[in-house]
């Protein structure tokens, strides 16, 4: 891992916005108050599902301090909105379809009046049968929720010959498993404000992992030019996905445009849970063989994930769980379907993973079973069948380059090694039972099979300065900073040295969601292509400067200089002005796409992504048996992340993955109508925090900038399946369904005599 | 390679699990809600004589970060509406308004709070510490150096809280343990799961106050 090639990259350089962050400076939306702001309050569906014979605002409007209340007939533009189907109305035009959706919005002078009127608003009802479980809206008598139909999308991948693979198996498991409708619960409830500046322009502050396609719907919603919005974001206490939709742009939008006044609009906690999108719950049925040796030959694989009342993400779950079914293994024999369904469940859409945090539960399981049937250790039993260079995947896609996961299982087998030994037989209270699993993962990195591309442009001015312009939305991960850093290589500067302008649909092009790991690999990409860019222009007018070949010089803090007579040197911001003086260009835009090829609809065939990330954690816990408790004490987490231009953030990112999965796999469950706030929704806290032993594991991506791939959601998808597994090896009893909580462990203690053996000797 | 540290199942079985966290919320033992009779005796209040209606004003005073304010307030508003809506420190967040997060913790005479559980009348005389109190100057102080340092935090909302919980363990436990810590900050939710390095930054925090 050396980095002393590189200037900057590879090293944890202070990040940028740390110290704005912690001087309680106004930063995020819901810190700032444009003066004489209004208030909005969205009024939501009293139904799950009901058709909307009127709405009556009359009584609502009499509220003192109400200024106006907009319905769906007030949008100018298109009442459609979502980032692949447009299946999603701003307010509910002729019915409901979910207890999430809203049918009117209030703007007040107070946030009481506001609230006021959005309980004075009524609405005439004509309540329909409601569905909540995607198998049962595959049925034909099913209540439609859409007009199109229940099944959204279903998304195949077939490779081989399953069948005579099926009929040649030493051992073949079928399984079905179960996951949750999990809240993202990110810190900031979601928020924004706007106003019309001195132009007219309605600029808005949003809250966003997205501005650019904000700003599309936002045009769109309105029907009004391009230039009529500004998007610019605020800073974003986090995202996880779900600020990935439109939550309250749409109506800020929709407010400013005809009220011509500051807006403002907060969700409470009750409103961020009610109203934006969840991770789709999953029902999955796997069936894999495998030879006597433990190879798997064979998978079948049939999901049926909930999207709720629309889209949003869906289709993207929907063929990412497809793709990314088999884990990181070499089957050859494969038959994968996922079909996304509507239901009258609040939506669901984009959350850290899409879909492989649920495909991996699964295959991971399947693994361990494979393993124990035949006797095999489970790390044994994925290196024998783990993707290396050369594997062609279920898509067919060849494995070429940046292939790291069998990096991934050496690096924690001395832990895990450790840990079944010594660990193990540690003497424990007879109550506690001890545990460990291991968990194995791939996630190809931005959109799957379709064009991502992103956008960026650096500029030099006439005294040298460098400016980064990049529409990539940071919402904690640390993506400017990564992207300073590397745009600084190339121009052989401090990353702190560049100024940078970020997510303002004004002064920046689209970089894409900031989303599938993707910011560091494709904007980075597109990051560098615009640096180097500059930076040869540079190189050029110092070759007129110095009278030295090309090829002989480098750059380096702001200035270029003779590699073999470093002496021989001229500034930066002597270059600009002769370069400027000459009609030549110091501004430089660069772009980047992924090389990718769609997928075949009916077998999946194609290259869904040019790079894969891969890891491997192994999670120690602890078991009460009398009580159900599960202790994570320790995971160890190896990731292949190409390159880890910032090596602290690459470990933030993976200590937090771990604390999600913590959450997903052992107590997080969302149930609409139930679920209200923290208070029933839980979370990990500080004392639920495992030791985490990171180790970053780097098989450099030809394609990526210096090498890097990305490591955002990578960091959460082998936790859950790891403990789940180490609770399985605990009780010696498996858990089929998440979160593997308190009541779902105890029935495992109790199935597997633990709970009665304990109970009888205390 | 960092972000290592020892194993804690001790202080898990005695600290705020996610579990333990939300049955202590309704006893109000993490640090949350102020009875208002306990404020009121601590501080020699009588109570009004005057029965106030929730729409009615009354002038209160607070000590915050050093300096005395006098407020007027409706007697149902929290100290987190006041701080944020009514004098502008917008250094405490809001994350639920519902004694959940622990975003809005302030420092109410010393001892962590929620602000959001906490009426403004019920602080009255009180010395409140925000974020914004903690600076030295344009400077950052100690506590929130420290989690600069260590990488504390990625999106930095749940931070303020994090740092008041830090400052305030720190004030009555100068030298924690990390069992200590833990139980500290675990009335503060941390979404991003920033949690090591936060019990590191406590750490860090200790020592530069100590020299
Ligand atoms: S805002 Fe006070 S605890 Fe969440
Ligand atoms: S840093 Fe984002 S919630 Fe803690």
């Amino acid at each position: 891992m050396s980095n002393d090639r590189y200037h900057t990259v590879g090293k944890s350089i202070l990040r940028r916005g740390a110290k704005e962050r912690l001087t309680g400076n106004p930063i995020f939306c819901a810190d700032m108050e444009p003066e004489n702001a209004l208030y909005l309050k969205a009024v939501r569906s009293r139904h799950p599902h009901a058709g909307i014979l009127g709405i009556d605002v009359s009584s609502a409007m009499s509220v003192p301090g109400v200024v106006q209340v907009f319905t769906a007939k007030d949008i100018p533009g298109k009442n459609l909105m979502g980032i692949i189907n447009k299946d999603q109305p701003l307010l509910a035009e002729d019915k409901v379809r979910s207890l999430a959706d809203p049918v009117a919005l209030v703007a007040a002078r107070t946030p009481g009046a506001a609230d006021l009127a959005a309980a004075a608003v009524s609405v005439d009802y004509d309540p329909l049968p409601a569905v909540f479980d995607p198998e049962e809206a595959m049925a034909q008598d099913a209540p439609q929720i859409h007009a199109k139909g229940n099944v959204m999308v279903q998304k195949k991948v077939c490779r081989g010959d399953v069948t005579a693979a099926f009929d040649k198996a030493h051992t073949i498991i079928e399984k079905t498993y179960r996951t949750s409708a999990i809240e993202h619960t990110y810190l900031e409830p979601d928020a924004g404000i706007g106003f019309p500046d001195e132009d007219g322009t309605l600029v808005i502050y949003a809250s966003t992992q997205n501005p650019h396609y904000d700003h599309k719907e936002v045009v769109s919603l309105l029907g009004v030019e391009d230039h009529a919005v500004r998007i610019i974001q605020a800073a974003t206490g986090g995202g996880f996905g779900s600020k990935l939709d439109m939550n309250v742009q749409g109506f800020i939008g929709l407010a400013l445009y005809h009220l011509k006044q500051p807006v403002r609009y907060v969700y409470t906690r009750e409103e961020a849970f009610l109203a934006t999108a969840k991770r789709h719950p999953f029902v999955i049925h796997m069936k894999t063989g495998a030879d006597e040796t433990g190879r798997i030959t064979a998978m079948q694989m049939k999901a049926v994930c909930n999207t709720g009342a629309y889209g949003s993400y869906g289709i993207a779950v929907a063929s990412r769980a497809a793709v990314h079914a088999t884990g990181p293994y070499a089957i050859d024999n494969v038959n994968l379907e996922c079909t996304a369904v509507y239901t009258n469940h609040p939506f669901c859409g984009a959350m850290r993973g899409f879909g492989t945090p649920q495909m991996a539960l699964a295959h991971e399981s399947q693994m361990d079973l494979h393993a124990r049937a035949l006797n095999m250790d489970p790390l044994e039993i994925r290196v024998l069948n783990g993707v290396k260079k050369g594997t062609v995947t279920a898509t067919g896609q060849v494995l070429t380059d940046s292939v790291g996961f069998q990096d991934c299982l050496t690096a924690v087998q001395p832990e895990y090694e450790k840990a079944m030994k010594g660990w193990l037989s540690e003497p424990t209270p007879a109550y506690i039972r001890r545990g460990v699993g291991i968990g194995g993962m791939w996630y190809g990195i931005g959109n799957t099979g379709v064009q991502n591309p992103s956008t960026a442009r650096v500029a030099m001015d006439r005294e040298g300065q460098v400016t980064l312009f990049t529409g990539c939305a940071d919402i904690g991960q640390g993506s400017t900073t990564v992207l300073s850093q590397i745009a600084g290589e190339a121009l052989g500067l401090d990353a702190m040295d560049i100024h940078v302008v970020v997510a303002d649909t004004k002064y920046t092009t689209n970089a894409g969601a900031t989303s599938a790991s993707r910011q560091t690999y494709i904007s980075g990409n597109a990051v560098k292509q615009a640096a180097d860019k500059l930076a040869d222009v540079l190189l050029t007018e110092a070759v007129n400067y110095l009278k030295i070949r090309k090829s002989d010089l480098r750059l380096e803090n702001g200035r270029v200089f003779d590699s073999r007579h470093p002496e021989k040197q001229v500034a930066f911001s002597r270059l600009a002005p002769r370069i400027l003086d000459k009609g030549g260009e110091l501004s430089w835009q660069g772009y980047f796409d992924p090389e990718t090829v769609p997928l075949h609809p009916d077998t999946g065939e194609g290259i869904p992504y040019s790079t894969y990330a891969f890891a491997c954690h192994a999670a120690c816990v602890e078991v009460d048996v009398l009580t159900g408790e599960t202790s994570v004490c320790r995971v160890i987490a190896a990731h292949d992340v190409g390159k880890a231009i910032h090596p602290e953030n690459v470990i933030g990112q993976i200590c937090g993955g771990v604390a999600m999965g913590v959450g997903f796999a052992l107590m997080e469950e969302f149930v609409p109508g139930e679920t209200i706030s923290m208070n029933d929704y839980h979370i990990p806290t500080a004392a639920d925090m495992p030791c985490v032993i990171p180790i970053i594991v780097e098989a450099s991506e030809p394609s990526g900038p210096f090498g890097a791939k990305g490591v955002g959601e990578p960091a959460l998808i082998p936790t859950a399946p790891a403990i789940i597994n180490a609770v399985t090896h605990a009780l010696g009893k498996r858990i089929y369904a998440l979160p593997a909580s308190l009541e779902r462990v105890l029935d495992a203690s109790i199935a597997s005599g633990h709970f009665n053996n304990c109970y009888q000797e205390s | 390679m960092g972000a290592q540290n020892s194993d804690n199942n001790a202080a898990k079985r005695e600290g705020m699990t996610r579990r333990g966290f939300i049955q202590a919320m309704g006893t109000g033992a993490v640090g949350a809600s102020l009875s208002g009779a306990a404020l009121a005796a601590s501080h020699g209040n009588e109570p009004p004589e005057k029965i106030l209606s929730a729409k009615d004003t009354v002038k209160i005073h607070l000590h915050i970060n050093g300096a005395d304010r006098a407020v007027l307030v409706e007697p149902r508003w929290t100290l987190l509406y006041v701080l944020r809506e009514v004098i502008g420190l917008t250094g405490t967040k809001e994350g639920c308004s519902r004694g959940e997060c622990g975003a809005c913790t302030v420092l109410v005479d010393g001892i962590p709070r929620y602000a959001c559980m906490t009426l403004a009348v019920e602080a009255q005389n009180c010395h409140i510490t925000t974020l914004e109190g903690l600076m030295q100057g344009e400077e950052l102080g100690p506590v929130q150096t420290a989690f600069v340092e260590e990488d504390a935090f990625q999106c930095g909302y749940c931070t303020p809280g994090q740092i008041m919980s830090v400052h305030g363990l720190l004030e009555k436990t100068p030298r924690p343990s990390m069992d200590e810590i833990r139980i500290g900050v675990s009335g503060n939710l941390c979404r991003c799961g920033a949690y090591n390095n936060i019990f590191r930054a406590a750490r860090n925090a200790a020592e530069r106050k100590i020299k």
